[in-house]
């Protein structure tokens, strides 16, 4: 379901929008003053340990396998060190470092200016396609390319074409491929087939996708393999299995974080002059978290709290256990929806989603939850949450830029 | 990502005020059919001034960011720890700073002339959004820990 006005759908007034805004400054700012040794000391630990995985699970693979009777077991042993090695350098080092959560450490190497990545995507790119046009337009239709990656129909909102059929496929596809999937979302394929994107700013893109792709391969399925001599088969196999497993989770992770049952989609009307509080309302409404220990959390990248990511995606994750705590009260508090669930219902429910949507919308039905609703305001007559056109829009007021209030919030002064 | 970066030297020229106008600035020379105006060094481009922020790209130059961070603006905007024009490399905002000296006219989305502009340096910033009671509605750029002030003009 795509909603047009958040602050209709929660049945909030501007008050209480900005009310909750003010109290989610707060839990920000407590954060920031007490961000420190401690963090500094987590993220470095975290750095030294994938160092550590990768390291032995290069070596596993170069020496383990030169035996015929320590093959097999350095296989698996080098395969999953290696796999946790890249999982981690991506989910929680690569990805939280990029949004510039260490930055304040003032590290020249963990800063987001700087880091690049274990994977096929140049780091630049990540941070236009992810920091900016996932995060800034959230779940918004037409805007965020995130909803379905361009080629997979995650709305009832986006218009069904048989292609959309062999949903299912593309989906598999897209998941064994993650990371060259992801290495090709920058370049934004549909607007180079209407002819809307600067060939100089493509040709420099594709460039460095060659350029990190080539190093990629070269440094996984020749060097490495190459130093292990006559075994050379062994370890790029297990270097294959390695990057399919980093792949495979990678993309659970990321489906887990918009398309679970709950999650929200808007339409653009909902980004015209959208205040700091309307932003954290939609990024609360629009990312579902999943539910687990703290060693899933690590192998996530903490983007088991995505909401909590969303509301602030430059603080450090290792506290956004600690920030959820404060968010699902607040949620609790103003009745607002905090999606949540273990991560294989929260999986299903995408993957549910995508199967689907792959047909028309008239053959299935909707899983969409009821909107919430509020004691106070429960005998109030039901919303139109269609698209509105451009005359049933609020008009805005000009001297401020919000909008002017709708009915329903007239109703609550 | 819509336009490539380009070198100093190469950004495009508000006619008007023969001054080389920044990526922030957002014109239809400059990234795309934003709109038909000319370029103008005049006003910051608000979805440029975003993108600049999350996609952390020079707000003169349009290339990702290196470190130190360099923040330019006016006075009141430093001793508020609240800028208006993104993020860039210190390169960048020096040659701005240099091409903007002694301009007599409100520029970069300053409401009035800038008499001394102020550039400062930090590892890392915090990008606000304009809350509902802010009088302007404007994102700002809040510089987390001073490295270097200077005072140009």
């Amino acid at each position: 379901m795509a909603i047009s006005d958040v602050k209709e759908y929660t049945h909030l007034t501007v008050e209480e929008v900005e009310q909750i805004g003010r109290e989610l400054d707060a839990i920000r700012a407590d954060i920031e003053e007490s961000r420190g040794a401690a963090d500094a000391a987590y993220i470095n630990r975290m750095i030294k340990v994938q160092r550590g995985l990768a390291a032995a699970g290069r070596v596993t693979l170069a020496v383990g396998t030169q035996s015929k009777k320590t093959r097999k077991p350095a296989w698996v042993a080098g395969a999953a060190l290696l796999g946790l090695a890249k999982i981690l350098e991506n989910m929680e080092i690569g990805h939280n470092v990029m949004h510039g959560q260490w930055d304040w450490m003032n590290d020249p190497e963990i800063h987001s200016s700087n880091w690049e990545w274990d994977t096929a995507q140049p780091a630049e790119q990540w941070k236009h396609s992810h920091n900016y046009i996932h995060h800034q337009f959230t779940n918004v239709l037409g805007h965020d390319n995130d909803i379905g990656y361009g080629i997979l129909r995650m709305a009832r909102e986006q218009k069904w074409h048989p292609a959309n059929l062999g949903q299912p496929v593309y989906n598999a596809m897209l998941a064994s491929l993650f990371q060259w999937g992801v290495a090709l979302h920058d370049l934004d394929i549909e607007r180079i087939r209407k002819g809307e994107k600067d060939p100089k700013e493509m040709k420099r893109q594709l460039r460095q996708i060659f350029r990190k792709g080539r190093n990629q391969i070269v440094k996984d399925y020749v060097v490495y393999p190459a130093l292990s001599g006559k075994q050379w088969k062994t370890t790029l196999t297990a270097n294959v299995t390695a990057n399919l497993t980093r792949n495979l989770w990678s993309y659970v992770i990321i489906f887990c974080g918009h398309f679970p049952d709950g999650a929200m989609h808007f339409t653009e009307e909902e980004l015209e002059d959208e205040t700091r509080a309307e932003w954290y309302l939609r990024q609360m409404l629009g990312s579902a978290n999943f539910d687990g220990g703290p060693l899933l959390h690590i192998l996530s990248g903490n983007l088991g709290f995505q909401i909590e990511h969303h509301l602030f995606p430059d603080l450090p994750s290792n506290r956004y256990a600690e920030i959820g705590e404060k968010v699902r009260a607040l949620c609790d508090k103003y009745d607002i929806p905090y999606t949540t669930g273990p991560l294989h219902r929260q999986y299903g429910q995408a993957l549910r989603t995508i199967i689907k949507l792959s047909v028309p919308n008239g053959w299935t039905s909707s899983n969409d939850p009821a909107p919430p609703e509020r004691p106070d305001t429960a005998n109030e007559p039901s919303l139109d949450r269609g698209r509105k056109s451009d005359e049933e829009r609020q008009p805005r007021r000009t001297e401020l830029g919000a909008w002017t209030r709708s009915p329903q919030e007239r109703r609550h002064d | 990502m819509d336009p490539a970066p380009r070198a100093f030297s190469e950004l495009p020229s508000d006619p008007e005020l023969r001054l080389p106008v920044p990526f922030a600035c957002g014109t239809s020379g400059y990234g795309g059919p934003r709109d038909d105006g000319a370029p103008t060094a005049r006003v910051l481009d608000g979805r440029r001034v975003t993108q600049c922020a999350l996609s952390r790209v020079c707000g003169v130059c349009g290339a990702g960011l290196g470190r130190p961070i360099a923040f330019l603006g006016s006075r009141l905007e430093a001793d508020r720890n609240a800028f208006h024009f993104p993020p860039a490399h210190l390169e960048c905002a020096e040659s701005l700073l240099g091409a903007y000296s002694g301009i007599t006219v409100p520029v970069l989305g300053q409401e009035d002339p800038v008499t001394s502009w102020v550039l400062v340096t930090t590892p890392a910033f915090e990008f606000v959004r304009p809350a509902t009671e802010d009088l302007d509605r404007r994102p700002t750029f809040q510089p987390h820990s001073i490295l270097d002030e200077r005072v140009a003009g």
